[in-house]
């Protein structure tokens, strides 16, 4: 058991290091541990056995919510963005997860589908206020205060989302620790029974629904200053599929994994970009469903054994 | 005060980090570009023509020695994956130092999110097709270079050709893709009708998807609105599509089509004969310019040869951008008295350049706006095949507002004695 | 006001007669196997390119231009065979028994293999083969044009209806599957070959997708992206509807159509957002669909 934090540190420090080794890695890493925050968000509710398949919505939202502050408002301070961001799309997890938390199963799965097609629907179409399918721009941002160059704020931009990583990371270990987080997976396992024993199923899940879209949330701000442009095709449905995907790529057991699948990806598309580009879904699909057949507790399972994790009780599953 | 104690050492880094680039550079083993036009999807089939021309262009390019004696070679991107992949290949490649120039892009939409990171990146970069001209508006970009012109001069000429061409219209109906492009392609049409003619009246203004497979009910709306005069600048699939679906459902007997990307279809499509088409600018590669100049013909039979087609404006368009650019090299080299010009010196030597391209003359403006010469001729079907007769030459200088103008405010000033002085249909054979 | 609210009438059919194919397959599927098909928009557009590349080929190789009829019906029937069968005897029913989030994703896979797989077969650029389209010729109604293959589609849309209807409620093989859908377990101890019944009611789905892109080629064009676009029209229809509701898919193709129509006619700016803001307003009032019911609770 020892092994293991070892391992997450030497993981973290070797993220740190790598755009030293190999400087074009530094903005391909800081997307992957962006869309990482929004996998882990849809890790958290896969604990409790429900499919968010409009997940992408709340990283637009993020996204979107940084781009309007940034560029119509005009506060454009990373600092504030990044906070402001996350509210935004907590409060829109909170005012989508009141409604949409009731349901279960598939229906859970196809409203949240639905939701997330209005959204995208909607910020392709308002062309005044989204700019429409062209999206949305943002300068580079300062940083308390602090103007930047490009470079300068993007190598900073790295290593602040690896500390969050880390940060929210944590926290997120001792929720899932706490009895809220703890009667996740008993919504899994036994919903009827959790309720006998006086929790509210509703109330558990909505608190895991807005957690779950102000990663999201996270996400999509540090997406949005990295990438310096926001647009529709965040919200599209195969977005939030690929964020699924992601998610159980990595596994879904622990903090890391979403994040492992996120890396694994993003530095395989990489790669892929150039060899392979007109096969790139059909790779991530082949895995994907190898994934699910050979390695249930996806990526972070193989490290997890290599550090000679075996006690894989109360762990929830797909 | 701790903030200048911070930044200082920063600004001597970015001092000395600009220094370092601006100094001059050794000769490479070769000039390596990233290209970026669609490949894939319903847009293909205007983006393929703009790749093909780039390819007869390096290979032209590379016959006569390459860029100052550097050989050309290029990486193409596909804007079909949309603008974050985009966005993502555009660093990947900028970053890469082995890249020296870029081609990006096809689309409004990409330019607009490019040029920002062109500038972050120091990344020389002409946009070789988009038009919008909210590209420039606000906007001082040190290193994005677009020498196609923009919409403002485009879409006042159609408007100004049809009015001229049909002197009675009163109804005029808009179908244009949903984005930059056709929104503003839209606004600078009905602020052309407004000044020049103001009794025109338009019936219905529709923005389907780009990339749309159908466009059924659409033609319904349109045809139920009795337009004289249907107005688009959709383009590649879409605009084959839409012909394609229209024309059997009597839409063009009854309404006269402008399409302002028409010649690009000519040769894919049926385009109704009479329909006003155009290359947006002047790149039409058998116009009277173009065949004065003398570039366009050996383009077009080595084009014809490697594809068995005849070069499209898309084409045409490419490959003044590589000869723009090309032009930039040398005037840069010749500037500086280098062997090999820094990001920094090829995107100063682009600033208020002037070069002769394939099919006309482009000056760059102080905003990197290129100022071209705008064509738009009528459909007619010569020696079986359909061509642009008719023709009107509009001058470039002309139909842009002076710089610092809100374009719309100064499109709505002109009058009906602007629409008087221009060159007439037919004017220009 | 009538002569304008004609054509409204006949666009909006002619929109539902498309959207209705494709959404009744994956309503179908999902009743009898309760599994929601996520590739079920890639066998549509493989279906379409199919069936392109056929009535292509047709024209080019000189032969009667009316065999393009059958050879849409072929070209959907040739695709729901070679791939039915096959997505439902491996990946399919590997998932049986598994929890949701398992089954979307296996076929979330499926999806991005196909899209790929189409690009391979049948390149990235947009195809068009419309010779069904030009032999109907056109008929004008309420003072538009509209091609009489429009029309038509519309007539088939409705057979097909009634057919499936009929196959339900008549057919031997209907009845079993109505069994499989009223009780699982109960039709299974009354020896009834489930397995067989599932792979029935998915290839049937996948011919009513095929059938679905098939019968659109003529009037539209055919290129990557097409899958995911119906994807999520096919999804909203037959969310509208009630999954699992034949009858609800019929019903909710018109109604999504009508909001599509009347929006592209008096508010363009929100032609693409209609079909949704409906989907929206229905799901708020009715989560489980105008036809369908909520499943009991797990305990």
């Amino acid at each position: 058991m020892r092994a293991l934090p070892l391992i997450l540190a030497a993981g973290l420090a070797l993220l740190a290091l790598a755009p030293l080794a190999a400087p074009y890695l530094q903005f391909v890493l800081t997307v992957a541990v962006a869309k990482g925050f929004a996998a882990l968000g849809v890790a958290l509710l896969l604990r409790a056995g429900l499919i968010s398949l409009g997940h992408a919505m709340f990283f637009a939202v993020g996204a979107y919510a940084a781009a309007f502050l940034a560029q119509a408002v005009g506060i454009n301070d990373f600092l504030l963005l990044l906070p402001f961001a996350v509210a935004v799309s907590a409060l829109a997890g909170l005012l989508v997860g009141a409604f949409l938390v009731r349901y279960r199963a598939i229906f859970f799965a196809m409203l949240n589908l639905a939701v997330s097609m209005v959204a995208y629907a909607l910020a392709s179409k308002l062309y005044s206020i989204t700019g429409g399918t062209d999206g949305l721009r943002i300068d580079v941002p300062t940083l308390m205060g602090m103007s930047l160059e490009k470079a300068q704020f993007d190598q900073a931009l790295y290593y602040i989302s690896l500390v969050l990583l880390a940060v929210v990371g944590w926290l997120v270990h001792r929720y899932l620790k706490s009895p809220l987080g703890q009667a996740l997976a008993a919504v899994h396992t036994n919903e009827v029974r959790l309720e006998y024993l006086g929790v509210s199923a509703w109330s558990t899940l909505l608190a895991a629904y807005t957690i779950s879209a102000a990663l999201a949330g996270i996400g999509g701000a540090i997406a949005a200053v990295a990438i310096g442009h926001v647009l529709p095709e965040y919200a599209f449905w195969t977005e939030s599929g690929h964020l699924v995907l992601t998610a159980v790529l990595g596994g879904i057991a622990g903090i890391a994994g979403p994040f492992v699948g996120s890396i694994f990806l993003e530095l395989i598309h990489t790669v892929a970009v150039g060899y392979a580009a007109e096969a790139w879904n059909l790779i991530v699909g082949v895995a994907l469903l190898a994934v699910i057949f050979f390695l249930p507790r996806g990526l972070f399972g193989l490290i997890e054994s290599a550090a000679g994790v075996k006690d894989h009780r109360g762990e929830t599953e797909l | 005060m701790r903030k200048t104690s911070f930044m200082r050492p920063i600004a001597a880094a970015a001092a000395l980090l600009a220094a370092g680039a601006a100094a001059a550079e050794d000769k490479p083993e070769s000039l390596n570009l990233g290209v970026f036009t669609f490949m894939s999807g319903g847009p293909a089939a205007y983006g393929m023509p703009g790749r093909q021309g780039a390819e007869v262009m390096i290979d032209m390019i590379n016959a006569e020695g390459g860029v100052a004696g550097v050989p050309v070679s290029a990486t193409y991107v596909d804007e079909a994956q949309g603008a974050e992949g985009v966005i993502s290949e555009y660093r990947r490649l900028s970053e890469d130092p082995a890249y020296g120039f870029m081609i990006a892009a096809l689309s409004s939409g990409n330019c607009l999110a490019l040029a920002p990171i062109a500038d972050q990146l120091n990344m020389p970069t002409i946009g070789w097709n988009c038009d919008t001209h909210q590209l420039y508006l606000g906007n001082d970009y040190q290193f994005f270079y677009r020498p196609n012109g923009n919409t403002i001069a485009e879409f006042m000429a159609y408007a100004l050709y049809f009015l001229d061409k049909n002197p009675d219209v009163s109804r005029v109906a808009i179908i244009n893709p949903d984005y930059s492009f056709g929104h503003d392609a839209a606004e600078i049409v009905k602020a052309t009708l407004k000044a020049v003619k103001p009794e025109v009246e338009i019936v219905a203004e529709l923005f389907p998807k780009l990339g749309s497979s159908t466009f059924q009910t659409e033609i319904s709306r349109l045809s139920a609105a009795r337009p004289d005069v249907i107005f688009s600048n959709m383009w590649g699939g879409d605009l084959e599509n839409f012909i394609r679906q229209a024309a059997p459902r009597g839409l063009f007997r009854t309404s006269v089509g402008v399409f302002a990307l028409g010649e690009s279809a000519l040769q894919s499509v049926d385009v109704p004969e009479g329909s006003i088409v155009g290359v947006l600018g002047d790149g039409y590669w058998m116009s009277p310019d173009a065949q004065e100049i003398g570039l366009a013909a050996p383009f077009a039979e080595a084009y014809r040869a490697k594809f068995d087609a005849d070069p499209v404006f898309p084409s045409v368009k490419m490959a003044n951008a590589f000869l723009v650019m090309k032009a930039a090299y040398e005037k840069a080299i010749a500037d500086n008295n280098v062997e090999w010009p820094s990001k920094e010196q090829l995107a100063a030597a682009m600033e208020g350049m002037s070069t002769t391209t394939m099919t006309g003359e482009m000056t760059f403006r102080e905003d990197n706006d290129g100022v071209v010469d705008q064509l738009v001729g009528t459909v007619a079907k010569v020696d079986g095949k359909l061509v642009m007769t008719d023709m009107a030459r509009y001058d470039g200088e002309t139909m842009l507002p002076p710089l610092g103008e809100d374009p719309i405010a100064w499109i709505g000033s002109l009058t009906p004695e602007f629409l008087a002085a221009m060159p007439k249909p037919g004017s220009y054979e | 006001m009538l002569q304008t609210l004609i054509p409204l009438f006949v666009d909006a059919l002619a929109n539902a007669a498309l959207i209705f194919f494709v959404a009744v397959g994956l309503t179908l599927v999902f009743s009898v196997l309760r599994i929601l098909n996520v590739a079920h928009g890639s066998l549509y557009s493989i279906g379409a390119y199919v069936a392109a590349s056929v009535g292509l080929w047709i024209v080019a190789a000189g032969l009667p231009a009316w065999l393009t009829f059958p050879a849409l019906v072929l070209s959907a029937a040739f695709t729901a065979l070679l791939f039915g069968p096959v997505i439902e005897r491996t990946l399919i029913r590997w998932t049986y028994g598994k929890s949701e989030a398992v089954q979307v994703l296996v076929t979330f896979g499926l999806f991005l293999i196909l899209e790929d797989l189409q690009r391979m077969v049948f390149g990235v650029q947009s195809i068009y083969a419309d010779t069904p389209m030009a032999l109907l010729g056109i008929s004008e109604i309420g003072g538009i044009v509209y091609l009489n293959y429009q029309l038509a589609l519309i007539g088939l849309a409705v057979a097909v209806l009634i057919g499936l209807r009929l196959f339900i409620r008549r057919s031997r093989t209907g009845k079993l599957l109505a069994a499989v859908v009223a009780d699982r377990e109960v039709s299974q101890a009354m020896g009834i070959d489930t397995n067989k019944m599932f792979m029935i009611a998915f290839t049937l789905g996948v011919l009513l997708a095929a059938l679905g892109g098939a019968m659109a080629t003529p009037t539209t064009g055919v290129a990557p992206g097409l899958g995911a676009d119906t994807m999520v029209l096919a999804f909203a229809v037959a969310a509208i509807g009630g999954l699992g509701q034949v009858e609800g898919a019929a019903v909710a193709s018109v109604i999504v159509a009508v909001a599509k129509v009347l929006a592209i006619y008096y508010a363009p700016a929100l032609d693409a957002v209609a079909p949704y803001l409906v989907m929206l307003a229905v799901l708020l009032v009715r989560p489980y669909g105008l036809f369908g019911a909520g499943a009991t609770r797990r305990i």
